[in-house]
């Protein structure tokens, strides 16, 4: 999970359980796919490794979180695909509203350091 | 010449070899792996450099192993964590069970003294006494018992259904039936049957804590 040069690898691991919770509320999906779309959707700044992610997921499912089943691939070959489960619902709600709490008490501080700049350069002028 | 099917039953052994277990992780493991091999090779990538890229990125068997059993162990906890709730729970049945017959004297218990009343009342308090001592997890049993015993009954849901199945019927219908049936029953079958029901209990309950009092020990 920490590969990523730029982003803080604790905030790597304390960010995957709600992504992955919320890549699954769209849909069922698997190991390879998660990881390609969360590096998408970062445009590579997020990059878990590979291999931790499994683990990630093994605990979501002991917790109940997820579900998994084993499916076929296109080519034909095996593949474990993973599903949210009632609790997981719960639980990704739970994440969304502790995030964005964070998120706006961070994006208001940031709000009012840049105003308090602002007025500071006003008053240089 | 490079090999990729070779290369990746190497690469199976090796991490089987360093404990990781299949089909599962391994399996998917090894699923994954494939994936991001043909993905790569499509992108135009040969075949050994999306081998050495992908089994980078997948990570070291030992680390992974690390990382698994963390998941493991929270299974493990997780199960255990039930077991001590159904136990109390039995406990409670039967404690309440046996008390309200020797209270009320019912079925064959309608001519006992108050000598044996008492002492079947005794009989379940033992029986709590010595759940208690297990449920707290100061039993004195080995750390292989412990073990095998968490290992034993953590397998799978079936087997929790099992032991719950041999509770109720061992301690509770059972017994209920020799209360009606047979011509006798006193204290002296409850003296057999409940402190022994009582250290089960205890041990089965316990486990978790018991466990982890043992491997404090064992780091200290």
């Amino acid at each position: 999970m920490y590969r990523v040069s730029m982003i803080r690898k604790e905030l790597v691991a304390a960010s995957a359980e709600p992504l992955i919770l919320s890549l699954l509320s769209r849909s069922e999906s698997y190991g390879y796919a998660i990881i390609q779309e969360v590096k998408a959707r970062s445009n590579g700044k997020l990059q878990w490794t590979d291999g931790m992610l499994y683990p990630v997921l093994h605990r979501m499912e002991h917790r109940g979180l997820i579900k998994s089943r084993w499916g076929e691939s296109e080519t034909g070959r095996k593949r474990k695909y993973y599903s949210l489960k009632k609790d997981g619902k719960t639980a990704m709600v739970k994440h969304h509203e502790q995030w964005s709490l964070v998120h706006s008490v961070l994006a208001g501080l940031h709000g009012l350091e840049k105003a308090a700049s602002t007025q500071a350069q006003t008053v240089v002028s | 010449m490079f090999n990729l099917e070779k290369s990746i039953a190497d690469w199976r052994r090796q991490m089987l070899a360093a404990g990781i277990k299949t089909p599962v992780p391994l399996e998917e493991l090894e699923s994954h792996l494939r994936e991001d091999v043909a993905q790569q090779m499509k992108s135009g990538i040969n075949a050994q450099r999306a081998f050495e890229e992908a089994i980078q990125q997948i990570g070291k068997a030992d680390m992974l192993k690390k990382e698994f059993e963390k998941a493991d162990g929270m299974k493990v906890a997780l199960t255990l964590k039930q077991y001590r709730t159904i136990m109390v729970a039995c406990l409670g049945v039967e404690s309440l069970f046996w008390a309200t017959c020797l209270l009320l004297k019912v079925g064959n218990l309608s001519e006992i003294t108050a000598a044996q009343q008492v002492s079947g009342l005794a009989a379940v308090a033992v029986m709590i006494l010595l759940a208690g001592v297990g449920l707290l997890g100061h039993g004195p049993f080995p750390v292989g018992l412990i073990r095998w015993a968490t290992d034993l009954i953590c397998i799978s849901r079936g087997r929790l259904l099992a032991l719950l199945w041999v509770c109720f019927f061992c301690y509770i219908t059972e017994p209920a039936g020799f209360l009606f049936i047979l011509p006798k029953f006193d204290r002296g079958p409850l003296w057999i049957m409940l402190p022994p029901a009582g250290i089960l209990f205890g041990f089965i309950g316990g486990l978790e804590k018991a466990g982890m009092k043992k491997t404090a020990a064992a780091a200290a």
